[in-house]
């Protein structure tokens, strides 16, 4: 058994000195070189692809953060002053439909003295049913509402 | 150990530690230190030159890659082992994926007679080894090499392998049972 078994580890040890026996030393380390310059270029692709990705998702997040901002001041109501004192006024919707309308009031400041009429902004498309419907009187009331 | 000299502990602490703040000459150093005993493994678990330089040079790189992620320099080499073996291993799954028909014939082989002349160390015992090795199972292949043939302390084996002594001593002897078997008419 134990003669078996040096005889095993004389194999491998005999296989191993034969497959080394030929081995261009250098030429493997050369070789070996060569894979660790690509690892090396590969490394700083990969960290310059990195900071290209970083900056990209830096300014995808930013202008994300500067829309929502923007949304939400847009929809968020505001105080206007008017003759009879400030008061506050804001996006609604208009149920049916949901077109939405903002109410602006031309007697704010800056609009003063210059004859405009309080007007409405619908922005998005008037509802189906006011082109012809029966309930288009409504809705248009609702609207200028 | 086969007259290939360990490499001084304290040096390669140095550098290792060197390599760990991105000195690329410390690292070709230790290259230089290592690739021998790297493809001994190699050689020994694959039985294949060629297959063997493959995975060296991969775990070469890998460790090259990893190198800062090591925390005690000092046990480089059971580390660094432990990468040469797992690249051996992934070179062997390459291998067996590939030589499904070679496999087969080698079957055919280790069954027909060899002459005393065929015996002699060459191009059959390589192949047979080749076949043997790959017929192991990775713990049994890693064992054999790294606790029945590579002189590292048996505790260092059983880390490197993430086992204990006894489990690694098993695996050895199960690899033994088997090569006895694949390789018995390369055996006197």
């Amino acid at each position: 058994m134990k003669k078996e078994k040096e005889q095993i580890d004389l194999l491998l040890r005999q296989n191993e000195s034969e497959q080394l026996a030929g081995l261009n030393w250098n030429r493997l380390q050369i070789s070996i070189s060569k894979r660790l310059n690509q690892a090396d270029r590969n490394k700083i692709s990969m960290m310059s692809y990195r900071g290209v990705f970083k900056m990209t998702a830096g300014i995808v997040a930013a202008a994300a953060v500067v829309f929502i901002a923007v949304m939400i001041k847009t929809y968020m109501p505001t105080t206007v002053r008017f003759e009879n004192g400030p008061k506050e006024i804001g996006t609604f919707v208009v149920s049916k439909d949901s077109a939405k309308v903002k109410i602006l009031d031309s007697n704010q400041q800056g609009n003063q003295g210059k004859g405009r009429p309080s007007w409405i902004i619908i922005r998005t498309s008037e509802p189906k049913v006011a082109d012809n419907g029966k309930n288009r009187d409504e809705d248009d009331f609702a609207c200028l509402m | 150990m086969n007259g290939i000299p360990k490499a001084n502990t304290g040096s390669v602490e140095r550098l290792v530690k060197a390599s760990q703040t991105g000195d690329r000459g410390s690292f070709d150093e230790l290259v230089g230190l290592y690739q021998r005993r790297a493809m001994q493994v190699a050689v020994r678990m694959l039985g294949d030159a060629d297959e063997a330089a493959e995975a060296v040079q991969n775990g070469f790189v890998k460790a090259y890659l990893n190198i800062d992620r090591l925390r005690e320099p000092k046990r480089f080499e059971a580390w660094f082992f432990r990468i040469i073996a797992n690249a051996a291993i992934s070179q062997r799954k390459a291998v067996r994926a590939g030589t499904e028909k070679i496999k087969i014939s080698g079957d055919c082989e280790s069954k027909k007679v060899i002459s005393p002349e065929q015996k002699e160390v060459g191009k059959e015992l390589k192949e047979a080894i080749r076949m043997a090795m790959l017929k192991l199972s990775k713990k049994q292949a890693q064992a054999i090499v790294l606790f029945g043939i590579e002189d590292l302390p048996q505790d260092e084996v059983a880390k490197i392998m993430g086992c204990s002594a006894e489990a690694v001593r098993w695996h050895v002897f199960k690899a033994r049972q088997k090569l006895r078997v694949l390789l018995k008419d390369f055996l006197e």
